[in-house]
């Protein structure tokens, strides 16, 4: 036992220092017991609405993307349910990510640099989910979603997507929707935009993406703090339906107008081609084709980076609307301006006779007649019909190069044609250096309808949800020419003309009456001979009875009137050819149209081989 | 001083008579509110294994392997109670080197998250040594600063006790543990203060440590430690780590209200929110379902608890029991403010467990045996008047 302690021996205990731990404890525990009151009473409201904040949380609920249909009702997009990939970046560990990237791309049958460039260009947040890959096989789906702890942060979502029937038929015109790109998404956002979206990238996608897109619903779902969705809890505002499209397009024309470009193309051994077929009473478009071209189907099912760079560098640009977002020089076609104008400023009246030469002499430089004869002195009629180019030489140096480029802007070149597109070019210079193939169609239109020159459209109808019609068609004048209706009558009959004196060969043995006017346009340089390679154009009118009457021998009487149903345009690039492309595709395209059962496309005029002879 | 109940001395029972003067000299109050602290962190338990989904009863749940730890935790309390305390005086060397052994083994074979060494695993159970290593801490502080009294104005009783704490203290940063660090260092400052240490010295080594700190933290420590330590004071600059983890801390707690979510209830609890919600930060749940009521009731048993533990040492005629009590009220102290301190956003995060409430059996079974000792002193002193 331990000796006692008595009285003596006992230490001195330190009396102050139990007072001062006591008071030590006193102030520390009442400090904690102050901050509880702060927290759980006085603050209590505002953290139990951050706790619910917490637990739950605002979703949005993807509205069902409007439908486009053309003319006639055939459905051009589709909305399928497809299983979606998705990366949550916040639950995706660093340490892991190298790894979970090369499974998911193995299995995605992806590119692991597609997956971690998507991951590192995600607009959102890392509390957002990143699209990785679309339209994912349902096998594959199933394992991702089994695979769970395995690759974190990888969720498999079911979304709806776009799918084209018709594919690259009408390509370029509905364009895709396709992820919401990073410099987008801070506007967008706004708009009530997720980072993970699909949205219209180009085309009508793009251009209607207001009305297909519809409301989005927003529901109230619970979360745990990893964010995980534990259940939908109440819906707060429902999703609304977007509106649908009723194209002007005739999937049909469509149709033909592309096979006949193809035809054309591939007889003449062409790069690129543009067919544009316009009702010239109401601007509306019936067909237009763009080749090359691409498959939107590949971008909704969401393309590879590979893919998509090797379309961006093709040189001959499937991805450009060429209708529409690219620029040639006009060549002959361009004459229907001069001539007006000289018509119109009555520098000419339309029997004064212009002297055609084998060439134009200004300074030292030749300007060759493009038949090195010339026709001698010959009137509007004639000069147009031949398209001589010392005649029309001579006129645009009587209007002089402002009065030009006031008639060219009056027909609505150097301006965009207004065309419910996007990308839609001014074209360069004053208005006649370059033309886009809208510009030019939509000018021989306000020709063919006596001088209204519409607005060209590609939307007829905008239906909502329920079929109610929301905007109906009506066409948009853009203003009416001011060349006056006789000068147009004139360049009309001239037109016919053109098809009269064979100077489109044997298009004016078609059994329907038909005018137009070709072009050829030099461009690049010039070959060992020094032959300069060219592009050719066609522009062709129908009037509204085309039928050939005894009445009316030459087609003049039909072509004399506004009312023309058709105004058809070929543009064939670079076409090295015999005999004008165009001018056959064009033919072609009638036949097909008018469903004329005799062949009269000329085989031998599209051999390739530059033969700059006609105009 | 009233509290020594000495009796007429009755040869016949002697057994009964002293069986009967050590009940009477067992502090009740101070058995009581460590039982109800630990009933606290049962239903804490409980309430946490059920709102994880668990069959509260079936094998392995929180709740079941806080049953049996509170059972081997009231045995070893029977234990240390009826054990005399002198002969840990006696002891003390072999209990400094068992100290320094469970924290080399602990460093040897222990495992713990992220490359730490913390637990060693006791059959299916993992154990976690250092809190043993802080109780016995306190007895050989106790012992020696005990032993010198009378001559504690000097510097070099000072400095000893730093010198006898310093081994284990490296061993458990070693680990690396900060948390059990602080509270070695908390129960140091705590016991020399209450042995009556020179305030002069101790005032200017605590001047010199906080002099010294720009020095160590320009010279001595690397950068990826200053970054370490810089994310520990401030958990803002890791938002998905540990400033997350205050945030939704004080959601919880703030949630509570005044009579919290009721248990069971806590929605922070039941949708995760809080990573480590059954041991360091379970007070934020405790707090969210019990609200400030709840919070009330703790803070009262806290008290009362360390209350009756300054008693025990102001009644202790031997200087080691004054110090072990001392010991034991600095570490419950410490742990208390710097953990709830955390869970309110009044400190920074750090691995500290609150005392019953927190689940881990080697804190709980520590926290028994520190109040078997202080009983057993309790019951002791009386002897030793009578």
């Amino acid at each position: 036992m331990t000796p006692l302690l008595d009285g003596r021996r006992q230490y001195s205990r330190p009396n102050n220092r139990f007072l001062i731990f006591a008071l030590a404890a006193i102030l520390a525990i009442g400090g904690l017991t102050t901050r509880l009151f702060y927290l759980q009473i006085v603050n209590g409201g505002q953290f139990t609405v951050l706790s619910e904040g917490n637990r739950t949380s605002a979703e949005a609920i993807p509205s069902a993307r409007g439908l486009i249909y053309d003319r006639r009702g055939v459905a051009l997009v589709k909305n399928v349910p497809t299983f979606a990939v998705k990366i949550r970046p916040v639950d995706l560990p660093e340490d892991r990510r190298d790894d979970v990237v090369s499974r998911l791309a193995s299995l995605l049958n992806m590119d692991p640099a597609d997956i971690n460039g998507a991951i590192d260009s995600n607009p959102g947040s890392r509390f957002d989910l990143v699209r990785i890959a679309t339209d994912v096989p349902d096998a594959t789906a199933r394992l991702l979603s089994e695979a769970g702890d395995a690759l974190p942060g990888v969720e498999v979502v079911i979304e709806a997507r776009r799918q084209y029937p018709l594919g690259t038929l009408v390509s370029q015109l509905l364009g895709y929707t396709g992820p919401v790109s990073p410099d987008q998404l801070p506007a967008l956002r706004t708009e009530g935009y997720l980072p993970d979206d699909l949205l219209g990238k180009t085309g009508i996608e793009a251009y209607y993406e207001t009305q297909l897109r519809g409301t989005y619903g927003s529901k109230t779902v619970e979360k745990d703090a990893s964010g995980r969705k534990i259940q939908d809890l109440q819906t707060v505002t429902q999703a609304q339906s977007g509106d649908s499209l009723t194209l002007t397009i005739d999937a049909k024309e469509q149709a033909l107008a592309q096979k006949a470009l193809l035809w054309g193309m591939r007889a003449a051994g062409l790069k690129r081609g543009v067919v544009i077929v316009e009702n010239p009473q109401t601007g509306e478009i019936l067909a237009m084709v763009s080749l090359p071209t691409y498959d939107d189907n590949a971008f909704a099912r969401g393309i590879s980076g590979k893919a998509y760079a090797k379309l961006l560098a093709d040189k001959n640009k499937p991805l450009l609307n060429h209708a529409i977002q690219a620029h040639y020089p006009p060549g002959s076609t361009y004459k229907l301006v001069t001539g007006s104008g000289a018509l119109s400023d009555h520098k000419i009246s339309t029997s004064t006779r212009v002297t055609t030469r084998p060439y134009l002499l200004l300074g030292q430089t030749k300007f060759w007649e493009w038949n090195h004869r010339g026709w001698g002195a010959i009137p509007i009629m004639l000069g147009f019909a031949h398209s001589s180019d010392t005649f029309f030489f001579q006129l645009a140096g009587m209007l002089g190069i402002d009065r030009l480029a006031h008639w060219a802007k009056n027909f609505g070149f150097g301006a965009p044609t207004g065309i419910d597109l996007p990308g839609d070019q001014a074209g360069i210079g004053q208005g006649y250096d370059v033309v886009t193939p809208i510009q030019l169609i939509n000018a021989y239109a306000a020709l063919a309808n006596g001088g209204k020159l519409y607005k060209p459209q590609v939307v007829r109808q905008i239906i909502g949800p329920d079929g109610s019609v929301v905007r109906p068609f009506a066409p948009k004048l853009i203003r009416r020419l001011a060349v006056p209706r006789s000068v147009l009558t004139t360049m009309r009959e001239a037109a016919r003309n053109v098809v009269l004196v064979r100077h489109t060969y044997n298009l004016v043995d078609l059994p329907i009456v038909v005018a137009g006017k070709s072009g050829t346009a030099e461009f690049g340089i010039r070959d060992s001979k020094g032959r300069l390679p060219f592009h050719s154009w066609f522009i062709g009118i129908v009037p509204k009875n085309p039928k050939k009457v005894a009445s009316d021998p030459t087609g003049m009487k039909a072509m004399a009137r506004e009312d023309a149903q058709l105004v058809v345009l070929a543009f064939a690039y670079d076409s090295r050819t015999k005999g004008n492309t165009a001018t056959e595709i064009v033919k072609y395209y009638l036949q097909l149209h008018f469903n004329i059962k005799h062949d009269y496309r000329n085989f031998d005029l599209l051999h390739r081989g530059n033969f700059y002879q006609s105009n | 001083m009233g509290v020594i109940r000495a009796e007429p001395a009755r040869i016949t029972d002697w057994a009964a008579r002293s069986i009967g003067a050590a009940w009477r000299a067992f502090d009740l109050q101070l058995a009581a509110y460590a039982g109800l602290l630990a009933i606290l962190g049962l239903v804490m338990a409980y309430t946490n294994s059920v709102e994880q989904g668990q069959a509260v009863l079936s094998g392995g749940t929180t709740f079941v392997r806080g049953l049996m730890w509170t059972g081997i935790a009231l045995i070893a309390f029977v234990v240390t109670t009826a054990f005399d305390y002198k002969w840990l005086k006696t002891f003390a060397w072999p209990l400094y080197a068992l100290q320094l052994g469970l924290l080399l083994a602990t460093l040897a074979i222990g495992h713990g998250v992220g490359g730490a060494s913390r637990w060693i695993s006791v059959g299916p159970f993992d154990f976690q040594f250092s809190e043993l290593a802080k109780i016995l801490m306190i007895v050989v502080l106790s012992n020696y600063l005990g032993a010198r009294q009378g001559r504690l104005g000097s510097l070099t009783s000072i400095l000893g006790a730093c010198v006898l704490v310093a081994p284990p203290w490296i061993l458990v940063m070693l680990q690396p543990d900060l948390g059990t660090s602080l509270v070695m260092i908390g129960i140091l400052a705590g016991m020399l203060f209450m042995s009556g240490a020179s305030l002069r010295w101790l005032g200017s080594m605590a001047g010199l440590v906080l002099a010294s700190l720009p020095i160590v933290w320009n010279y001595i420590l690397r950068d990826y430690q200053k970054q370490r330590l810089l994310s520990f004071l401030d958990p803002s600059s890791d938002t998905q780590g540990a400033g997350y983890q205050l945030f939704q801390s004080q959601i919880a707690v703030g949630s509570g209200g005044l009579t919290g979510t009721g248990l069971t209830n806590g929605s922070q609890n039941q949708l995760n929110c809080l990573p480590v919600q059954e041991s360091d930060f379970v007070a934020a749940i405790y707090l969210e379902e019990l609200g400030f009521v709840g919070a009330l009731v703790l803070l009262v048993l806290f008290a009362a608890l360390l209350f009756r533990l300054m008693v025990a040492g102001w009644r202790s005629k031997d200087p080691f029991g004054m110090m072990f009590a001392s010991g034991l009220a600095s570490m419950i102290l410490f742990q208390l403010v710097v953990n709830l301190g955390m869970v309110i956003g009044l400190m920074p995060i750090t691995g500290i467990p609150l005392p019953f409430i927190s689940h881990g059996g080697a804190s709980l079974i520590s926290l028994a045996v520190g109040l078997g000792i202080v009983q057993s002193i309790n019951i002791r002193q009386t002897r030793a008047e009578w």
